[in-house]
């Protein structure tokens, strides 16, 4: 039998599982070559073409379609997957072939269906398939229980390496997806992050037959080249020349350090994804060519709503945004396009400050934000709550105050040059724009902002409805006179807009904004209505009680709500986030995937979840560890991992 | 099934079509006089060697490749042929200046008339010129072997008795592209059409006058992996072998002009097979046939990148190993090569049969 179950976890839509082929278990991802002693991967062998030691192999490629092979009864008595005959090399034929080309396995399985075990299948996805047509054909696959896909990449990096990417992520989110063909070191990241779960090693020993040294990012030849690198592997260490070196030798050593080159590499992606970094090693990779940039620019531009479904929306540790293979990515894509659609500004903000981001995060720990605060209280003192303070940043766009503890405000990490180039200080003019035609043409706007700054408010201001005061005219930021220029201005505005002192709503402001941030516009003055009561400090933990009843709290250390039973009864009301659960009980401590059969879509691995029961009402909040899409059409694996439960 | 294999057929049919495309049309008026080409080697003649004249006729090319079918998938032999029909009177003259290249020659001699296309086909070779050329042989006694080649439809009972009549006691053979006996990879990959039945059918007709068939075995169609190339042409070495041809000879493909291998080729999804598939198609055939089945390679372009080759520095000698065993049939002639290339090929039969990736020469070069 053979079984892939989707363990806890994702990063991007990387993931970790567990196949199972009779006895043999292995995790994934994995890695896939053939047969050798002592074999780390997944091994692959061709039916009835290879010696007997390869009988054992976990993957049995079928002969292609051309060559005859109807006697395939012997096939049940295996435990591997099976590879779907195809034909090489057709790629260039059009749809019309691709399409055969699934029909053709189609007819095969129909035709087969005792001796080919359709879960046993692996179905070959043809390049450059149309992916609309593609998905109607998996959907008769997976009618007969296929449950694996498998595509070719040839590390060229260009068009058919960007369709076999594309087309994995048009299939079902269950399914085993394995990687077939020529693939470099460098790309390991890549399709890891981009959920391939086997990974062909086959390009080690091929590289190593053609004298051919392996690294993680570049190749050597090594009898061509002038100076041979030094390796301290264990392969490579007893090895001066490898010019002088008895051809076995060399040979055994290549394949040697070049299948470990992988081995490293994938146990590197796997320790990024356990840490939420994978896609920082994949922007990393990046540089290994400017065709890899390209590929992942086209993978952030064409399929944005795969990636970003399995991105989750909480993080530890620091978020590196280094370059411009950075300002696409889903999170921070996410994290623009949300402000957009889900923060409103509090109605009793009447002047908009717009400042620097801070190297030190979150900003208001850092020690130009601290000077900036004391500016902002000493010119308008207790009426500080009608400000509506706005960070400029790059490549998120701009953050206001309220939201400042968010995942990945609070993590986020630049290289801070002060030099903005066109791409960044577009999509923060962009950002300001949209931001600033939230709020009342009557608010004033203040730019506490210099150098790049600057050049971002001047291009933003033929776009800007309100009019814009600049308070730091020609001088840093944080310098003194700029500071009391701020003040001087605030205390101006105060008595010219007539701002009387108002109670402090920072708490308020911020657990609503929060709110709406994480689950949509309106969910704020539910959670948090005017009875509330906020009791904590702001940036620890503050809890909301309403008539003595707990709704959330406001964890500061994570920057968001977590919900009560009560909470999520006033927003279940709302239909968002809200998983339906098919049991009549919860046991213990998580609900499964097999019990949920629907789910809002716009939940993501991370999200605060309110969990309804078939009676409609709460059964319990929590936090969920995949997306919404696949807790319906996974069959195991946890959904939920409940932090409140109905008595 | 079979509906998506006719399918893939006609798919196949009209990127075919398209890969010719308007090369016909632009097709070089030749001296009809003179033939596309013709030259001597050094050959085996029944059991013994001897010299062999080749002369390939300017005509106006193969009926298959001329028609509506889109000819085969590697062959663009059409392109070598003339775009005017020379006359029956022109042939003969073509013929009269190739013969001249064997006056100073002895006995034992071989004759073999190539036309990129069928010696039999009276529409492209007309019956006048036939029988002329066929004459003109016959009062030849040192030739003692004539070889003709034409497609199967035209090895009809009256041409082969004509070639007997006039030919006398020659030992004569026709060669025909069988290219493979598995039906789907000469229909399909090849697009040769015409079937195993068709080709026995003509081994047959040409039994009956004592004519032996020389079965040529294409190495590695497109389509199909390296490990696959060598198992079909092994197969119908053997196949071809069993069905009494009295030759069999195994052409590696080589990359021709306006063809829908060099599309494939230059789109990094075609490689023409390793000399070590040859190599290996040679030796396995040679260990499968009867002894009195000669077995012949001369791989066109060898060692080039459009024909059958290896890394480069082993290419020579691996090539003059196939030459030596197509004269001596000795398998011994075949032993003994090695090369560091040997290992990358070894690998390729593997992986490529398994992820289906063609292992092309654009990445590391050769």
């Amino acid at each position: 039998m053979s079984i892939f179950r989707i363990e806890r976890g994702h990063d991007g839509p990387a993931r970790i599982g567990r196949l199972t082929l009779d006895e043999l278990e292995t995790s994934t991802p994995s890695l896939a070559g053939p047969p050798q002693e002592e074999s780390h991967w997944l091994t692959y062998s061709v039916y009835e073409r290879s010696s007997s030691s390869d009988s054992a192999a976990s993957m049995i490629a079928l002969p292609t379609i051309f060559a005859s092979h109807d006697e395939t009864d012997t096939l049940t008595h295996k435990s591997s997957l099976v590879l779907l005959p195809s034909i090489p090399g057709s790629s260039s034929l059009g749809q019309e072939m691709a399409e055969l080309l699934l029909s053709w396995q189609l007819g095969f399985l129909r035709e087969r269906p005792k001796s080919v075990p359709p879960q046993h299948c692996v179905v070959r996805i043809p390049v450059g398939i149309d992916t609309v047509l593609l998905k109607e054909y998996l959907s008769q696959f997976s009618e007969l229980g296929v449950r694996s896909a498998s595509f070719l990449l040839n590390s060229e990096l260009g068009s058919d390496d960007f369709s076999s990417v594309k087309l994995r992520s048009a299939i079902p989110r269950n399914w085993l997806a394995i990687a077939l063909g020529r693939i470099d070191p460098h790309l390991l990241p890549l399709l890891i992050y981009l959920g391939f779960d086997v990974i062909d090693i086959g390009r080690a020993f091929s590289a190593a037959a053609k004298n051919v040294r392996l690294w993680q990012v570049t190749n050597e030849k090594v009898l061509e080249v002038d100076h041979q690198r030094f390796c301290s592997c264990r392969h490579c260490i007893s090895i001066d020349d490898f010019g002088e070196t008895a051809r076995d030798n060399r040979l055994e050593t290549l394949t040697g350090h070049n299948i470990d080159m992988y081995r490293q590499v994938m146990s590197e992606s796997i320790s990024k994804m356990h840490d939420g970094q994978l896609r920082w090693l994949v922007e990393s990779r990046t540089h290994a060519s400017p065709s890899m940039t390209s590929l992942l620019r086209r993978i952030d531009r064409e399929i944005y709503e795969f990636l970003e479904e399995f991105t989750p929306t909480i993080g530890q540790g620091v978020l590196p945004l280094i370059g411009p293979e950075s300002y696409h990515s889903p999170i921070v894509r996410r994290f623009r396009e949300r402000l957009v659609e889900r923060y409103a500004p509090p109605p009793h903000k009447r002047i908009v400050l717009l400042l620097p981001c801070s190297a030190r995060k979150p900003y208001s720990d850092s020690k130009s934000h601290r000077r900036f605060s004391r500016a902002i209280e000493n010119g308008i003192g207790r009426s500080e709550s009608s400000i509506a303070e706005t960070i400029i940043t790059s490549p998120l766009g701009i953050i206001p105050r309220e939201l400042e503890r968010v995942y990945p405000i609070a993590q986020y990490d630049i290289p801070v040059s002060g030099d903005w180039d066109t791409e960044e200080t577009s999509i923060a003019v962009d950002a300001l724009v949209k931001h600033l035609a939230k709020f009342s043409d009557e608010a004033v706007v203040l730019a506490h902002v210099s150098g790049g700054y600057q050049t971002i408010v001047n291009e933003a201001e033929s776009r800007i409805k309100q009019s814009i005061i600049y308070t730091s005219s020609g001088h840093s930021t944080g310098s003194r006179s700029s500071l009391e220029s701020l003040t001087e201005v605030l205390q101006d505005l105060k008595s010219k807009l007539e701002i009387r002192a108002t109670e402090q709503k920072r708490l308020q402001d911020t657990l609503r904004s929060t709110a709406d941030f994480q689950f949509g516009k309106g969910t704020g003055s539910l959670l948090i209505p005017d009875s509330a009561h906020l009791k904590g400090k702001l940036y620890h933990m503050v809890t909301c009680q309403v008539e003595e009843v707990q709704t959330c709290s406001f964890i500061g250390s994570s920057g968001a709500l977590s919900l009560t039973m009560d909470g999520g009864e006033r927003i279940a009301p709302l239909d968002r986030y809200v998983v339906r659960f098919e049991g009549a009980e919860i046991k213990g401590g998580s609900i499964f995937a097999v019990g949920v059969n629907e789910a809002d879509p716009v939940i993501r691995p991370g999200d605060e979840v309110v969990v309804v029961g078939k009676d409609n009402t709460v059964m319990a909040v929590g936090k969920s560890e995949m997306s919404g899409p696949e807790m319906c059409e996974f069959e195991k694996g946890r959904a939920v991992s409940i932090r409140h439960k109905r008595k | 099934m079979e509906d998506t294999l006719e399918r893939i057929q006609s798919v196949i049919i009209s990127a075919s079509t398209k890969a010719r495309g308007s090369s016909i049309a632009f097709r070089r008026q030749r001296n009809p006089t003179r033939p596309a080409a013709s030259w001597i080697t050094t050959s085996r003649i029944g059991n013994s060697t001897g010299k062999a004249l080749s002369v390939v006729f300017s005509t106006i090319g193969c009926s298959h490749a001329r028609g509506e079918s889109g000819g085969c998938t590697m062959c663009s032999y059409l392109l070598d042929g003339t775009s005017v029909p020379p006359s029956a009177a022109e042939l003969v003259e073509q013929f009269a200046a190739a013969m001249s290249k064997l006056d100073d020659e002895e006995a034992p001699l071989s004759v073999k008339l190539y036309t990129s296309g069928s010696f039999l086909d009276s529409e492209e070779f007309p019956s006048e010129a036939m029988k002329s050329v066929l004459e003109t042989i016959a009062q030849d006694p040192r030739i003692t072997q004539v070889v003709v080649e034409s497609r199967p439809d035209y090895v009809t009972e009256s041409n082969v008795s004509l070639l007997r009549s006039i030919l006398g006691y020659r030992h004569i053979e026709i060669g025909i592209g069988l290219e493979s006996m598995n039906e789907r990879v000469r229909m399909l990959c090849v697009n040769k059409g015409f079937s195993s039945d068709d080709f026995e059918q003509a081994l047959l007709t040409a039994k009956q006058q004592n004519i032996g068939v020389r079965a040529y075995v294409l190495i590695k169609p497109p389509f199909m992996t390296e490990r696959d190339a060598i198992l079909d042409s092994v197969l119908t070495v053997r196949q071809s072998a069993a069905l009494w041809a009295s030759t069999v000879s195994v052409n590696p493909v080589n990359i021709q002009r306006h063809t829908l291998v060099e599309q494939l080729w230059t789109d990094g999804l075609y490689r023409p097979p390793w000399l070590w598939t040859v190599v290996e198609v040679l030796k396995r055939g040679h260990s499968e046939i009867p002894q009195e089945t000669n077995l012949v390679c001369d791989p066109v372009a060898a060692g080039k990148a459009r024909g059958a080759h290896n890394c480069g520095r082993c290419d020579q000698a691996v090539i003059r190993a196939i030459r030596d065993f197509s004269l001596d049939q000795d398998p011994k002639s075949l032993e003994g090569l090695d090369c560091e290339c040997k290992t990358d090929w070894e690998h390729v039969l593997a992986h490529e049969d398994v992820s289906l990736y063609v292992h092309s020469d654009r990445h590391e070069g050769r």
